[in-house]
């Protein structure tokens, strides 16, 4: 069986300081850092690590239907979801992650953006 | 540079928060800068330790400060948007004409954060172990059929199993008489479920007796004593099993509308015991002790068992028999033939009548 990006890359001490470098990140941008402002830390890191994980093939599962949950109380738009998977490519470039797995995380986060965006931005205001 | 300049920059450029408050009104005399940033108004008149610390626990602070004790806890703030975890450490400083509590915060943020992810973390392996141990006894359970457990255990440990000779196996072959004569096509599962529950209960007389079902082709059902491991009783045994499987169906056929109507043979002999196949894999036998069961098996009338002399020499003491004379047998020459009908053991005497 093919090792998963996260073997790849050494496990949890990879995985933790990716979770924490994306949320220092994410707390220092003025797009991010509201939607983290009334979160408990303790379920937030459970969530980004979790959810780290399974983009990278880890040991979690991750249903759409929870992650429309956790992010149902939130007002994330097109624009702030974008900001969000950006950090999280930097995030991984600053890691020296391989660029084909860069796109590979990348490319799954973007594949969530049905369940994690629950605001109409503007395309979807043109296109109705 | 003088001391007291050293000092200062020290102070106020430390990543530790610094407070000095009087240990008993707890107003707060001195903060560095990074105190302050974390308690904004620390540096306001008369300003108390319990006001800005909120979740200090005063009673007790002040229980373990008389005790000559340092008092520690955590507290968690928010600091621009950011949750911040601090270490807080509370001691009384008392010398010459001072008398002041020293308090001492750190910020544990990251240490916080890693035991949270720590704990997820943790938390997913142990679930991800959970659902594969659940896996693992599934397949287990599964492979179990196909194959007896010390032949899975050999398996497991090794990757492959060596095929093992028995020198004298128990082997019963059943099939029944009637079943392709059934109207299979009025009503296919009632019928799925009577065989079913008809191999189920051979099962549970085959284990019984410290045999294994090997296999059920259609509605032949093949059962083994002393296969993987001989047990010492495995002849015996395997003419208890048939006795007791047409005592079922007698039983069963008096209740039900549907007769089964079976023919068995017995024998025991040599066989060879292996898995065969490599994708679709099977624990099965062979041999000539398996292929006389067989051909037993074809001489039975209905609900009749049969068995030749090879295995009636070894159990004749304990059977109670009909004698049928010489046949001749197909790849076995002329043999002896018998029908079984009880075994000299009390319970097994009248089984037949």
């Amino acid at each position: 069986m093919a090792r998963s990006i996260l073997e790849r890359y050494g496990g949890f001490p990879f995985l933790s300081r990716v979770v924490m470098s994306f949320y220092d990140r994410a707390l220092d941008s003025d797009v991010l850092a509201p939607f983290f402002e009334d979160v408990d830390m303790r379920r937030l890191i459970d969530h980004q690590t979790k959810f780290v994980a399974f983009l990278m093939g880890g040991p979690a599962s991750y249903t759409n239907d929870h992650l429309g949950h956790v992010h149902a109380h939130l007002k994330i738009d097109r624009e702030s979801f974008d900001v969000m998977v950006g950090t999280m490519q930097e995030t991984l470039e600053d890691f020296d992650m391989d660029e084909a797995d860069v796109v590979t995380v990348v490319h799954e986060l973007r594949s969530r953006a049905p369940w994690i965006i629950n605001v109409p931005g503007p395309e979807a205001a043109v296109a109705s | 540079m003088d001391l007291d300049r050293f000092n200062r920059l020290l102070l106020e450029s430390a990543g530790v928060g610094l407070a000095l408050a009087d240990p008993e009104t707890l107003a707060i005399a001195f903060a560095n800068p990074r105190f302050s940033e974390w308690f904004p108004g620390c540096d306001e008149a008369e300003r108390r330790l319990d006001e800005l610390l909120t979740g200090l626990n005063v009673e007790r602070m002040r229980a373990r400060l008389t005790d000559g004790k340092a008092y520690r806890t955590d507290l968690e703030l928010k600091v621009n948007r950011r949750s911040v975890t601090l270490a807080v450490d509370v001691k009384r400083h008392e010398a010459d004409d001072t008398d002041l509590l020293v308090v001492e915060c750190q910020n544990i943020t990251k240490l916080r954060e890693l035991e949270y992810m720590v704990e997820s973390y943790s938390k997913m392996v142990e679930r991800q172990n959970r659902d594969l141990r659940k896996e693992k006894d599934r397949v287990e359970k599964l492979l179990l059929n196909i194959m007896p457990r010390s032949v899975y255990e050999e398996w497991k440990e090794f990757g492959v199993t060596a095929p093992q000779r028995f020198d004298q196996a128990g082997v019963l072959m059943l099939d029944f008489v009637s079943s392709t004569e059934m109207d299979i096509a009025s009503d296919p599962p009632a019928l799925v479920a009577e065989l079913n529950d008809v191999f189920t209960s051979f099962d549970r007389i085959v284990e019984q007796f410290g045999g294994e079902r090997l296999k059920t082709i259609g509605d032949a059902y093949m059962a083994v004593c002393g296969v993987p491991e001989p047990g010492g009783d495995d002849a015996r045994n395997v003419a208890r099993i048939a006795l007791r499987m047409v005592r079922y169906l007698q039983r069963r056929n008096a209740a039900q509308a549907t007769q089964w109507v079976c023919r068995i043979g017995i024998n025991a002999g040599p066989v060879v015991g292996s898995i065969i196949g490599v994708q679709k894999y099977v624990y099965d036998i062979f041999g000539p002790g398996v292929g006389l069961a067989a051909r037993m098996e074809a001489l039975s009338g209905p609900m009749e068992i049969t068995l030749a002399e090879d295995l009636y020499e070894l159990i004749r003491d304990d059977v109670i028999v009909v004698e049928r004379g010489e046949v001749e047998i197909k790849g076995f020459g002329s043999k002896r033939v018998y029908t079984l009908e009880g075994m000299s053991d009390l319970d097994d005497r009248q089984l037949m009548r």
